[in-house]
């Protein structure tokens, strides 16, 4: 079933002096429910507008987005959207508890029902203990496990995440991605995931759509078909990282041509 | 050690003070002991009481107008390109203007009333309001709106929740700057055009070439601004960024 249908998408921004950038170009992909798809380009290639996009904060230049069949209209979105941007983007003033419950607040549980499934995902994200601590005393890499648990904490139908662990050593990296597969796998969410990064696309995703500068189009799609859970040094995923590898050198070639 | 530090850094100022009072004559530095009599007897008449009630309830009330306007016109500042342009040149005029300049016009316009005094302390102290608000609501971080929008936050949450908070320390900082203002042309208003209060009474034995009121007085004043600081304004501080000073440590 397609959770997600994106056709012909495009996105331009008028700057100041009235020059018009075209950040997406035509960008056509479907998403199937509980599909793990990446997202990987060249840095600022438009990705991440793509996501703001789809979680309505930015609205489209031409082009449709449906969600479960239902055209997206932006700020108005039927379905339930969990956001994990690149940087933690926590409130210092709030305990790690609160940031998790904070996107619950303005919905329709009771108090305690917030505070009992902010506790489960923060028990997901293995930051039982942490409960009461504020976002600057703990690492970088709890930062992020809090973010990523506000963002499940609304139980959301699709995840979008926008390089949510480039800004981590890649030992935490990789402790991260196991977590994320762990969690994908216990929840079935859709996610959709946008990297720079080859090898953790490869490692993470059921499906990548290689795309282009900007403005972004997709190159081409890539399927991995690798069971879970995944071992970093699988030849399998190896070889196909060196085939994405080879795509975008194929893919920067004929864009300097 | 940041306790003992203040302690230590008020007995150095008294020891000056003591040092100054036995170089000169009492009637151009007066020591410590004469000038607590001297509180102390202002006190005790209830006269003191009266005057010191007048001062404070008029700083207080202008402040509040002062908060209030500079709060308005900063956020508006902060918020709205436009705004910022319309506004800017009116906070930067309204600093220039000396804040005797507001006095006299105050108690020109509405006489020598409490009304004019609580009046020229709001208008005079409010451009300062608008500009610590101003840089504040500048200051939000539009990521963490971001964020609140991304997760679809109504509008009343992402101020409550994302901006207000944020705002904490400028509010801060605004207040007690704009409570200094507030003091000194409370005094000025006080001076020039009425009949009670701290100013007034500075300037009656200015009249009568008492140094000592006049030391006693302002040091009265002082303590109470001591105390709204260090009562009031800190413990409120302190809860408001504990997530700030835990690491600090």
């Amino acid at each position: 079933m397609k959770k997600i249908v994106v056709k012909n998408l495009t996105k331009h921004f008028v700057l100041a002096d009235r020059s018009r950038i075209d950040v997406v170009g035509g960008l056509s992909f479907d998403v199937e429910d509980g599909e793990f798809l990446s997202i990987l380009g060249p840095s600022g290639c438009g990705k991440s507008t793509l996501l703001s996009i789809l979680a309505g904060l930015e609205t489209l230049s031409g082009g449709e987005i449906s969600i479960d069949d239902k055209r997206l209209v932006p700020g108005e979105n039927g379905v339930r959207l969990g956001f994990v941007f690149q940087q933690p983007r926590l409130l210092s003033w709030r305990s790690v508890r609160d940031n998790i419950k904070l996107p619950l607040e303005h919905g329709t549980l009771t108090r305690e029902e917030q505070v009992n499934r902010a506790q489960r995902y923060l028990e997901l994200a293995r930051l039982q203990g942490f409960e009461n601590y504020f976002p600057l005393q703990i690492s970088g890499g709890m930062q992020q496990r809090a973010a990523i648990a506000r963002a499940l904490t609304i139980e959301p139908e699709v995840l979008l995440m926008d390089e949510p662990f480039s800004s981590l050593d890649e030992l935490t990296a990789r402790k991260m991605r196991a977590e994320l597969i762990r969690i994908w796998q216990e929840t079935k969410k859709t996610i959709i995931f946008v990297t720079h990064d080859i090898s953790e696309a490869v490692y993470l995703s059921n499906r990548l759509l290689v795309v282009t500068e900007r403005p972004a189009r997709v190159y081409e799609t890539v399927s991995i078909e690798v069971g879970y859970p995944r071992d970093y040094d699988d030849d399998r995923l190896f070889e196909i990282t060196k085939k994405v590898g080879r795509l975008f050198l194929q893919m920067e070639a004929a864009h300097a041509t | 050690m940041h306790t003992i530090l203040k302690i230590y850094s008020i007995a150095v100022l008294v020891a000056v003070w003591v040092v100054l009072s036995l170089l000169f004559s009492a009637d151009i530095v007066p020591g410590p002991i004469p000038v607590f009599e001297a509180i102390a007897d202002n006190l005790r008449s209830g006269d003191g009481w009266f005057h010191l009630y007048k001062t404070v309830s008029r700083v207080l009330l202008g402040l509040l107008i002062a908060m209030f306007l500079g709060s308005g016109l900063g956020l508006c500042m902060g918020l709205s390109v436009k705004g910022e342009k319309f506004f800017e040149s009116w906070v930067m005029v309204g600093l220039t203007i000396p804040a005797v300049v507001y006095a006299i016009i105050c108690l020109l316009w509405f006489g020598l009333n409490d009304f004019a005094a609580v009046i020229a302390i709001g208008v005079t102290a409010f451009p300062a309001v608008a500009i610590n608000m101003w840089q504040g609501v500048k200051d939000i971080d539009m990521q963490l709106i971001a964020m609140g929008k991304a997760f679809q936050l109504p509008t009343r949450d992402l101020i409550r929740k994302i901006v207000l908070p944020q705002t904490v320390p400028y509010v801060l900082a605004a207040t007690r700057y704009a409570l200094g203002i507030s003091w000194k042309i409370a005094t000025t208003v006080e001076l020039i055009g009425m009949s009670n209060g701290v100013g007034y009474m500075l300037h009656y034995w200015f009249g009568l070439f008492s140094m000592t009121q006049v030391f006693a007085w302002t040091l009265t004043f002082v303590i109470v601004l001591l105390f709204i600081e260090y009562a009031l304004i800190n413990p409120f501080e302190k809860r408001a960024t504990a997530w700030r000073a835990v690491v600090q440590v």
